[in-house]
């Protein structure tokens, strides 16, 4: 029998995405023993907070998170506040703090460019060897009788050169987009979901001062966002609008079968005439 | 809180087409014991899906609300029998012969040589049932393409009210998509279908021109989706039509006013 927590990921990937969060705490209401690796590793819709001290959004994610408190990026203070010396542990510091600073301003313009509207946040957290971190995108829009939502997850994990001349990129994006349109012509047409893509590479990093060297991490990782969202909009492009087409078609054509058949058949002859 | 039970019932419920059994075996190995009690689950998803079974001849028949005599006896109008279903596994036993009492039992004849015939037009695979209710005849449809190797699965259901005596018939098509490689997208529709018509090819022809509609303006909607929501959402590209140039980030926060100029 399958493992009870690739079991519990199997089921997510089957039960209706649009209900994601809801089939996640009914497993883990099943399973509580599932709770935290069920938490960690699954990506669900991006709520956001508004913070206190900048008056900015920002969004919400395991990553940011200590018990129902979270993170601002912008005041690297938790909202609402925990105790000070837990905090203490949390809140990232020096090297790290500087370049999710420094990573949330190059989003920031990112994200203007691209999503013209929209919130972004950035996490880091420092490891054992380099650092890891999070992009967030979030986006929603209604026009036009449609609704839509946008919810990107760049999950990175930074593993630098001991030249410190390079350093491996490993990066597990998420992208969770719900559509939905209700017209006269087709009463209610929805089509949600989320795919995942995971990608790592190679990149060198420029200069010898620590400033230039942590510029040269927020570079290389936002060139990698952005290489990895535009292959995900083309591919969720596809899938939304190219393969549930698809299999419309492929449970009903439009085109009385008799006529498909006979179609065939004169095209047929028409090769084997040819092939004479 | 939700009880278990009603938990794990609700994951079976909203099996997506084809991938009953796939839920199942994460449910049982999640957690086995709640699998005993199940039936009722299954019941109600089998009807609501119209789920298949096969009968001893080899023909099919469906499992649906409206063939349903008891708890798990069911009937079959074009082969005038009656079976018992397990709901787990959707087998059908137990066949007996039964013919319905119908002041209807000629139309649903026609029907079932008309809708049959209409359906293997535009259908690849389907199964349909015609069963009589009161003053109407139910006239539905299933049709499943499942490619679990390539991670899809589909479903097209039909479900429509011909009222004898108003010659008027109103129903509902409903699509059902599930695409899982590396992710998890699902697409489902609801159309309502209301037309008139009288006598079984009339009304068949008028079922099969509603719904040559429907999935043209369905076709239509997915490209409204696509030029719409979906754009509006991100970009393909800035609108300086160019990619970002990261290393000169920090002299684009100067210039506030590119993108949308949103205050910050």
């Amino acid at each position: 029998m399958a493992d009870p927590f690739d079991a519990a990921l199997d089921l997510l990937r089957r039960l209706p995405p649009s209900s994601t969060q809801q089939n996640l705490n009914g497993i883990i209401s099943l399973r509580p023993d599932l709770e935290e690796d069920l938490l960690s590793s699954v990506d669900v819709a991006l709520t956001s907070k508004r913070c206190p001290k900048s008056g900015r959004d920002f969004l919400c994610c395991d990553y940011n998170r200590d018990g129902s408190s979270y993170r601002s990026p912008w005041s690297n203070q938790f909202e609402p506040p925990i105790d000070p010396e837990d905090a203490a542990d949390l809140i990232p510091g020096g090297r790290v703090r500087r370049m999710e600073v420094a990573l949330n301003s190059a989003v920031d313009v990112y994200r203007e460019l691209y999503y013209e509207g929209g919130t972004s946040s950035a996490y880091l957290w420092a490891l054992e060897e380099g650092f890891a971190g999070v992009v967030l995108f979030k986006k929603t829009s209604s026009a036009g009788g449609g609704k839509g939502s946008w919810d990107s997850i760049h999950v990175l994990e930074v593993t630098e050169a001991t030249s410190k001349r390079s350093a491996h990129y490993k990066l597990t994006s998420t992208v969770i987009l719900d559509l939905g349109l209700s017209s006269a012509a087709v009463d209610s047409l929805d089509l949600a979901g989320n795919l995942t893509r995971q990608t790592q590479s190679d990149n060198p990093l420029s200069g010898l001062r620590d400033s230039e060297i942590e510029q040269s991490h927020v570079v290389n990782i936002g060139r990698m966002v952005e290489d990895m969202e535009t292959r995900m909009r083309n591919l969720l492009q596809e899938v939304y609008f190219g393969k549930a087409k698809d299999v419309v078609g492929d449970l009903r054509s439009i085109q009385p079968l008799s006529e498909v058949g006979r179609e065939r058949d004169a095209h047929r002859e028409v090769i084997n005439k040819m092939g004479r | 809180m939700a009880s278990k039970q009603s938990t794990v019932a609700s994951f079976i419920e909203s099996a997506p087409p084809g991938e009953l059994s796939n839920v199942l075996a994460d449910v049982k190995s999640l957690v086995p014991k709640e699998i005993q009690s199940l039936g009722s689950a299954f019941k109600k998803y089998n009807e609501a899906q119209y789920a298949i079974v096969k009968l001893k001849s080899g023909e099919a028949s469906l499992i649906t609300p409206y063939n349903s005599i008891s708890e798990d006896k069911y009937y079959d109008t074009a082969h005038s029998i009656s079976f018992r279903v397990d709901h787990t596994s959707q087998s059908a036993s137990d066949e007996e012969q039964h013919t319905i009492e119908s002041p209807h039992a000629g139309t649903i004849r026609s029907l079932h040589k008309s809708f049959a015939a209409a359906s293997a037009e535009h259908f690849p695979s389907s199964t349909i049932g015609i069963f009589p209710s009161d003053n109407s005849i139910a006239i539905l449809l299933v049709a499943n393409k499942y490619s679990p190797q390539n991670f899809w699965n589909g479903r097209w259901r039909s479900t429509y009210h011909l009222n004898l005596s108003s010659n008027s018939v109103t129903g509902s098509i409903k699509v059902d998509v599930h695409y899982y490689e590396d992710g998890n997208v699902r697409m489902t529709t609801s159309k309502k279908v209301e037309l008139s018509s009288s006598g079984a090819d009339a009304v068949v022809r008028e079922i099969a021109k509603a719904e040559n509609k429907y999935q043209e303006e369905l076709n239509r909607a997915f490209t409204t989706l696509a030029e719409g929501s979906f754009k509006g959402l991100r970009r393909q590209l800035p609108v300086t039509r160019q990619r970002v140039e990261w290393e000169k980030i920090g002299g684009y926060r100067l210039g506030q006013d590119i993108g949308g100029g949103r205050s910050k």
